[in-house]
């Protein structure tokens, strides 16, 4: 018996000391992570994570990360072409308001290309409202050229105001597509404003809104998203308080017309994505507040122009709506009815096939016990239009309160593209580099 | 189990006068030192007598004639027998101590004047006188004495060097009852002659005619011993052999009207008790071993015990006139008795697993009685080791044991380092566990491609590795610490030692020795199971001879 038990000691030891004893198998599991936490810089004291957008120039990629709405900047990070991001922000000056007032705004855009006031620059971004030399939608650019856009007048003196009189600040959302040379979609819901920049011009064209198209809400334009098809672009606003979805297009000679309005379920419009969700053009991806709606591209550019204030349902419109599906019914995601499903959309093709997959945000989403840490819920188009929910992405350090998926974007990166997606609850933004539709070594050292 | 019995049939007188009752005893010398008590009863002082006799004789064979010559010289300072003296002489003669022998012989004659080789004595004094005067002339005496005599021509010569053990004299004690019957002592000088009383007998020539009791000192012969009728008995005669350095005893009963035996027993125990025909012990001892005594003919019933020996009960068939000794060997008993103590206040004792008692310090040993043969004891005492080993209990004897309890060595120590240790095995087993665990969840979600790469559940793996890790090596030092300081003891294991073996109590408060060799406890452990080889010499004499015996084992 003496000698018994220490005996048992030493083996039991022994054997678990093996299994467990090599620390550094973490350090392998660690090194090339599949999910990349971006460094919140120190100047970011204001929110991180709350917006975010990316722009590809000739292989050079980059994600811009937007604070707080209007009282924050936004930080520049180099994503590079391979899986080896840097993580510390290259430029953290974005709407920083160091001297000059700018208000950060909820939809940040970036640009490959941008016209500026005198040349057309690449890797740009629309942050928000200030005054660079002059008031109005600031730009700034890679090599850290700032320059402000012309807005409609109320807008101008809208943001008048509140630089003049220390008012509240307006948020002014903004959105683009990813055409080498991108047209801008802004808003302004406090007038119930929205104004398009083509491609190459610093000139804005107001968008029409029929007479007696009841949009009064103060969510008009708080989700946009600019559809890029073949002749031109749909341009999709979004007025979830009314759940509706306004729709205008826009033609190769930069002509706006208004082509019609969607009506769905409550919060329909509550996030605006496109994409191509099937290879043959971008789509239009629509949330509301249970619901996820792939509206086809090219269908909402044939409609024609129309004066008419009526707001349809999206299935009427022929052929236009692609699939639908909401939380539940493609997948077993737990939380779903307080995860705020499609809080926020993007599509990107993050395996390389050609097909977007549909990323939707649920930030509220229950995630390994923490509540509200909030997952990605990946979903392919299996063929012709049928929805399936292939992966469900989480940051793995995941805490109560995360919300990721407020935000996403989805960055190219070589020949596909990754999920950036932004948790601000804790001021976090992470690249998903891996999927579970990529095929095996397609993915780098960072995928299985 | 009885023991063995050897009858030795010494001689046997002639039964032709049967009026007398004639007892010779030949003395076999079995004790090798019987003091000398001159006070003690007839009985013993004959035995001391032949044990002195015996003793002389046994050196003189064995060619140690100073010795031989001291225990002659002694034995007649205490018991003054001419014999003594001219077997002295003979000895000193045979170490060519010319002077010292013709001491001898001349006091010899001088206090034996009617001894009947008074002539060959005489002759002997010459023979050495005339060497002894050649000697001063020529050759020393012992080498050159055969030429001395036969230069000399003198009568014929008992030369120094044909002296061999038949040239000791015998005592031989003559007792009649009653005393004072005329006695004629006659020697055969014919090998085929037969005696007979009243005729002329040209074969026997007469060498003693006295009364007795006479105490005479007789060559080496055949010797015819006739009783003359005296007052209303009738004469009696017997034949009687005289062996070289022995005391012979003859007694005759003038009133039974035959001869009585002579029974002698002696055993492998000295001082065993005897009994004859009286195997209830109601009358007193007939004797303690070795004890001869003239007994009536016919058959008797010998019990013999001795303390620790199984008794001996034979019956002994004796005519008249026959002596007889009857050589018992007691068998030890098939049982033996510990008698257990030990350096603990309170210990208790079990012998092959059973319990046997509890023996308190202060009290008299703890007596346990077994069956001889190996035993399995173990004795215990709180906060000592306790003993286990075997025993080999012997038979009839008592088997004293000291156990030495040592205490146990204190095990607080190793009791601390493997409790430590083993808290810190746990800990580590939780923490590896925790690692693996953590492990397991950071690989899932690496292989579901959610594991960023700042997750603090990799710090806190590590980190749980890294405490697994050192756990493990603290409680796997510390178990090897409390392993060594478990099995490390350096107090010796409680022992045993054993005592001398003593024999059982005597009742008759006269204990006996064991002639055997000492019976020696065989314990595994402590002592050699068997006695090795060994060398074993013992006297022995009989009717036709002594000496020495050597035996062995090999």
């Amino acid at each position: 018996m003496r000698a018994f038990l220490p005996r048992l000691a030493l083996l039991l030891g022994g054997t678990l000391g093996a299994s467990a004893c090599s620390w550094s198998r973490f350090d392998d599991l660690t090194e090339n992570s599949p999910v990349v936490l971006l460094e919140k810089p120190d100047s970011m004291n204001n929110g991180f994570g709350v917006s975010l957008a990316t722009a590809t120039n000739q292989g050079h990629t980059q994600v811009l990360v937007g604070g707080t709405v209007t009282t924050a900047g936004a930080a520049l990070y180099e994503l590079g072409q391979e899986d080896s991001p840097n993580t510390k922000t290259s430029d953290s000056n974005f709407c920083s308001g160091q001297g000059k007032p700018c208000f950060l705004s909820s939809l940040i855009a970036g640009f490959a290309n941008a016209q500026g006031p005198d040349q057309l620059r690449s890797l740009c971004y629309a942050v928000g409202t200030g005054v660079v030399v002059k008031q109005g939608l600031v730009m700034r650019c890679g090599d850290a050229n700032e320059y402000t856009l012309d807005m409609p007048p109320a807008a101008q003196e809208l943001l008048a105001m509140s630089i003049a009189q220390n008012q509240p600040p307006q948020d002014y959302p903004l959105a683009t597509d990813r055409t080498d040379n991108p047209v801008l979609l802004a808003s302004l819901p406090e007038k119930r404003l929205a104004w398009l920049y083509p491609e190459k011009s610093t000139a804005f064209s107001a968008l029409p809104v029929p007479d007696g198209l009841d949009v009064d809400d103060a969510s008009f334009g708080r989700s946009l998203a600019v559809v890029a098809v073949d002749g031109g672009r749909v341009l999709a606003l979004g007025v979830p308080g009314k759940a509706k979805v306004l729709l205008w297009k826009a033609d190769a000679s930069a002509k706006v017309s208004y082509v019609g309005c969607l009506r769905g379920d409550p919060g329909m419009g509550k996030a605006l994505a496109a994409g191509k969700v099937q290879a043959d053009g971008d789509d239009l991806v629509i949330s509301d507040d249970a619901h996820v709606q792939v509206v086809d591209g090219a269908t909402l550019f044939a409609l024609p122009e129309t004066t008419s204030n009526e707001c349809v349902l999206s299935g009427l419109i022929p052929d236009a709506l692609k699939t639908w599906w909401d939380c539940k019914t493609t997948g077993n995601p737990s939380e779903c009815e307080q995860a705020e499903f499609g809080a926020a959309l993007a599509v990107g093709d993050l395996d390389g096939d050609g097909d977007g997959e549909v990323i939707v945000g649920a930030p509220k989403m229950l995630v390994r016990g923490q509540k509200n840490a909030g997952s990605l819920l990946v979903y392919t188009m299996k063929f012709p239009w049928n929805p399936v929910l292939v992966d469900t992405k989480s940051i793995s350090s995941a805490e109560s309160g995360d919300e990721l998926g407020r935000s996403i974007v989805t960055p190219h990166v070589g020949k596909r593209d990754i999920i950036a997606a932004g948790a601000p609850g804790h001021g976090k933004a992470a690249l998903f580099y891996c999927t579970a539709q990529l095929p095996n070594g397609a993915g780098g050292a960072r995928c299985p | 189990m009885f023991a063995l019995v050897k009858l030795v049939f010494l001689s046997r007188l002639s039964r032709r006068s049967a009026p007398l009752l004639l007892l010779l005893a030949l003395g076999a010398a079995l004790a090798p030192a019987v003091s000398a008590q001159p006070k003690d009863a007839p009985g013993k002082r004959l035995e001391a007598i032949r044990a002195e006799m015996d003793k002389g004789q046994g050196l003189f064979i064995a060619g140690n004639y100073a010795s031989a010559a001291e225990v002659f010289e002694a034995g007649y300072a205490a018991y003054p027998y001419s014999a003594f003296l001219f077997n002295a002489g003979v000895c000193y003669q045979k170490q060519n101590d010319v002077d010292r022998a013709l001491a001898k012989f001349r006091e010899y004659v001088k206090v034996d004047p009617h001894a009947p080789d008074l002539d060959k004595v005489n002759q002997r004094i010459a023979t050495l006188e005339a060497a002894k005067a050649a000697a001063a002339t020529a050759a020393p005496l012992g080498e050159a004495g055969s030429g001395a005599d036969a230069g000399a021509g003198a009568p014929p010569v008992v030369l120094p060097s044909a002296d061999d053990q038949s040239s000791m004299k015998s005592l031989v004690v003559i007792e009649t009852e009653p005393d004072g019957a005329p006695l004629r002592i006659y020697q055969r000088v014919e090998a085929s002659a037969q005696f007979t009383l009243g005729a002329a007998n040209p074969g026997f020539k007469e060498v003693v005619a006295t009364n007795a009791p006479a105490n005479l000192t007789l060559d080496v012969g055949q010797y015819h011993v006739v009783v003359e009728k005296f007052r209303d008995f009738n004469a009696s005669e017997a034949d009687m052999t005289i062996s070289p350095g022995h005391v012979h005893q003859l007694k005759a009963n003038l009133s039974q009207g035959k001869f009585m035996a002579f029974l002698r027993v002696s055993s492998n125990v000295l001082g065993a008790h005897i009994w004859i025909d009286d195997k209830k012990k109601e009358r007193s001892l007939w004797g303690d071993t070795p004890h001869g005594e003239l007994v009536p003919g016919g058959t008797h019933e010998v019990l013999v015990e001795a303390p620790g020996f199984e008794p001996f009960l034979s019956n002994v068939d004796l005519e008249h006139g026959q002596q007889k000794e009857l050589e018992v060997r007691l068998e030890r008993l098939n049982y033996g008795v510990l008698h257990i103590d030990a350096s603990a206040a309170v210990v208790a004792v079990r012998v092959d697993d059973h319990p046997k008692g509890v023996w308190r310090t202060g009290t008299a040993p703890l007596e346990v009685r077994l069956d001889a043969g190996e035993h399995q004891l173990t004795v215990e005492s709180d906060g000592r080791k306790t003993f286990k080993g075997k025993v080999v209990v012997p038979r009839g004897q008592i088997l004293p044991l000291h156990v030495k309890m040592i205490p146990k060595y204190p095990r607080g120590a190793a009791w601390t380092q493997a409790i430590i240790g083993a808290a810190f095995l746990g800990a580590s087993i939780y923490a590896g566990v925790e690692s693996n665990r953590l492990y397991d969840e950071l690989k899932s979600d690496r292989q579901n491609g959610t594991l960023d790469g700042s997750d603090e559940r990799a710090t806190r793996g590590k980190w749980f590795a890294i405490g697994a890790d050192a756990g493990f090596i603290i409680a796997g030092t510390l178990g090897g610490l409390a392993t060594y300081n478990f099995i490390k003891d350096p107090l010796p294991e409680s022992s045993v030692s054993e005592d001398k073996l003593y024999e059982f109590e005597d009742p008759l408060k006269a204990r006996p020795v064991a002639r055997l060799a000492p019976y020696k406890a065989l314990r595994q452990d402590f002592a050699t199971v068997e006695p090795g080889p060994h060398l074993q010499l013992m006297p022995s004499a009989s009717s036709t001879g002594g000496g020495l015996f050597l035996g062995g084992k090999f």
